[in-house]
């Protein structure tokens, strides 16, 4: 023990008490010998003992740190220098003295650094959780959805991702990401019975674990194109809104690691989100396709000519989405040549979906009524019985036409039940009222009305409109009504245009009366006689038999 | 005597046993026709002994078809319980509507058991102010 004794030798009181530490201290002097070794040092390096060589006994970062040390402004005297002993990190602190002797003080910061890296993941995933969540809930379309799934799963999770739709028939379909790639889609005639774990992920319901999966049992249509060998897999459920969303599977590369239960645990965690996401986009599609459907039924159709008589109509609808308004119009062609054909206006009091939901009641009662179409006032009341019902006193303005091609001229049959009367432009620029008016439909147990006969010279147009244009509020001060009296001053103006030029001109001014300001739904509807030069060589009778 | 609260209309009642008056003030619209429909339902309730409900319009501005669609189930409702609806001070803008709309007649005739009630003269009529 005579280099115990040569230390103790040095500084016999402080070396006693160093050697008692809990933390492993070790002094070397100015040319790398070991003056002194504690017992925590020896037990931690046991080749250090006094007069070895710093080269020789400990880590080669510790011995470097120490060289930089003695060079004088080449090292930091306070700076903290760490590596590895064995399987473990130390933190070296050194205290340098004025000769050159060097005492270092070796923390272990394994657990310190494990903890460190846990934050610096857990904050990892977190911010990417964070930015899926983002990312998912920015959008309500499938496809986007499915897409960033595929892209993020790929990009955090693994080396490659599939998301799985629950089957459509025989079909799957899939989006496929490989890292760093573009989402891929297709909806390949495969089995999801044919890897493990996967027709239950697609239940959805139970929710079930997530699935390892050998990859020497998957088939060949879960790899994707250029990805190679798979090493690991995981079959992860995408849990929707109590309905299956889909399936996530990921995989990892032969060779590189496979996933730890933390990942695991993540995978799911990501899963949950994307599938919430998933899901609402899904039954957000499924009610727009529904609103879609049943909006269809509700436009108003093109309108054109009809046995030789014009038609135009056009349709604004009120900007306050929120008060989808309820006028309507439809042109019922005539069911035999000759006969006339019928047009209908009309306006529903209230608004929103349960206006639209009268308007299309409405609309298709009318048509089932066609066969009455000559008798305006028996189809009213047929119609008013229709609609009439104890629950609400929600009613209808509408004007029946029928419109019917006479030599040249048109001969119409107007209706008014409690709308205002359509207004007729005579080729001179006149414009008269036509002489009908009735009752509202749908809210009073006995309903009249009286029909009005007239004739449509060519150039000549019959006009009927919902009050959306002449109670248009706006003009110079914002405030003033377009009133009956403007628009019959419009309509003077538009005397022998064509029935859409009509239809655009009165569209136009009550647009720029409006300005900004809000408004109700607009409906317009024009038949007119088209000024026509009979073509005697075809007889009259066949299609084309007049020229526009 | 009682003031209805509304943001566009506002109504004030004068009750007696069998009658009652209520002033309209504001908009009858999609906004806020309810209320006038509320009140008159309240009042129905109230006074079953009510005979004649009286509208005061002259205060009434816009009136949209949803407005006329509650006039429709006032009176609707005023028919079923024998009370005799009176819209009174109507403003040329409400006369055009209910021109228009051809529900003038119903909205302004009596009601047949009250037609037969005034001709049946004025003893009953005397019999009901006593009361």
């Amino acid at each position: 023990m005579s280099s115990t004794d040569a230390a103790t030798d040095v500084n016999a009181q402080a070396g006693s008490l160093w050697s008692k530490a809990p933390y492993p201290v070790l002094i070397a002097d100015a040319h790398g010998a070991i003056v002194l070794v504690n017992e925590a040092a020896a037990a931690l390096l046991p080749k250090a003992c006094p007069g070895a060589r710093m080269s020789d006994a400990v880590p080669e970062w510790l011995a470097t740190a120490h060289t930089a040390l003695r060079v004088p402004h080449q090292g930091d005297g306070s700076a903290i220098r760490s590596g590895p002993v064995d399987d473990r990190i130390f933190e070296g602190h050194p205290t340098v003295e004025d000769g050159g002797t060097v005492l270092w003080w070796l923390v272990d910061a394994t657990d310190h650094l494990l903890a460190q890296e846990a934050l610096r993941r857990e904050r990892e995933r977190t911010a990417f959780l964070g930015k899926a969540s983002n990312l998912l809930l920015s959008s309500l379309n499938v496809d986007r959805c499915t897409h960033v799934t595929a892209q993020m799963a790929a990009e955090h999770l693994a080396d490659a991702a599939l998301v799985v739709a629950p089957a459509r028939g025989d079909r799957l379909p899939l989006v496929t990401c490989l890292r760093g790639g573009a989402p891929v889609t297709s909806t390949p005639t495969v089995d999801p019975e044919s890897v493990p774990g996967l027709a239950e992920a697609l239940q959805g319901f139970p929710p079930v674990a997530t699935r390892w999966v050998e990859p020497s049992t998957v088939p060949e249509w879960v790899l994707p194109e250029g990805f190679g060998q798979a090493g690991s897999i995981v079959v992860t459920p995408l849990p929707g809104y109590g309905v299956p969303a889909g399936a996530l599977i990921l995989l990892r590369r032969a060779g590189s690691a496979g996933f730890t239960p933390e990942e695991e645990v993540f995978a799911r965690l990501f899963a949950a989100r994307a599938g919430a996401a998933m899901a609402a986009a899904r039954l957000y599609a499924d009610q727009s396709a529904i609103t879609d459907v049943l909006m269809r039924e509700l436009l108003p159709p093109a309108l054109h000519q009809v046995s030789g008589v014009d038609f135009a109509g056009g349709y604004r609808p009120s900007e306050d989405h929120e008060r989808i308004g309820g006028d309507f119009y439809d042109v019922h062609p005539a069911i035999t040549e000759g006969a006339p054909s019928l047009v209908v206006l009309g306006d529903v009091c209230g608004k929103g979906l349960e206006a639209a939901v009268l308007t299309g009641k409405i609309r298709n009662t009318l048509h089932a009524l066609l066969p009455l179409a000559d008798d305006h006032q028996r189809m009213l009341r047929l119609l008013n019985m229709a609609l009439l019902n104890s629950h609400h006193t929600r009613f209808a303005t509408l004007v029946l036409a029928s419109a019917v091609r006479e030599g040249s001229s048109v001969r119409m049959r107007v209706t008014s039940a409690g709308h205002p009367a359509p207004l007729i432009v005579r080729a001179t620029g006149e414009v008269q009222e036509a002489d009908t008016r009735g009752t509202l439909i749908g809210a009073m147990p006995d309903v009249h009305a009286e029909t009005a006969e007239l004739f449509l010279a060519p150039g000549e147009t019959c006009v009927l409109y919902t009050d959306g244009f002449t109670e248009a509020r706006g003009g110079p001060m914002g405030d003033a009504l377009f009133g009956e009296e403007r628009l019959r001053r419009v309509l003077s103006e538009c005397a022998g245009l064509p029935a859409e030029s009509i239809v655009e001109r009165v569209q136009m001014v009550a647009a720029q009366w409006l300005g900004k300001g809000r408004h109700d739904d607009m409906a317009i509807v024009v038949v007119s006689a088209p000024r026509t030069h009979h073509l005697s060589a075809v007889n009259g009778r066949t299609r084309g038999r007049f020229t526009a | 005597m009682s003031t209805l609260p509304s943001s566009h209309l506002r109504l004030t009642a004068i009750d007696t046993e069998t009658t009652v008056r209520i002033e309209l003030r504001g908009d009858l619209d999609y906004d806020n026709a309810d209320v006038l429909l509320e009140a008159v339902t309240d009042k129905l309730t109230a006074h079953p002994r009510l005979r004649d409900l009286h509208l005061g319009c002259a205060g009434l501005g816009a009136v949209d078809s949803t407005g006329l669609s509650i006039l429709l189930m006032i009176r609707r409702r005023t028919d079923a319980a024998h009370v005799c609806l009176h819209l009174e001070d109507r403003t040329p803008a409400l006369d055009r509507l209910l021109t228009i709309t051809g529900s003038m007649e119903y909205l302004t005739a009596l009601p047949a058991d009250a037609a037969a009630r005034e001709s049946a003269g004025a003893k009953e009529l005397r019999a009901d102010t006593e009361e």
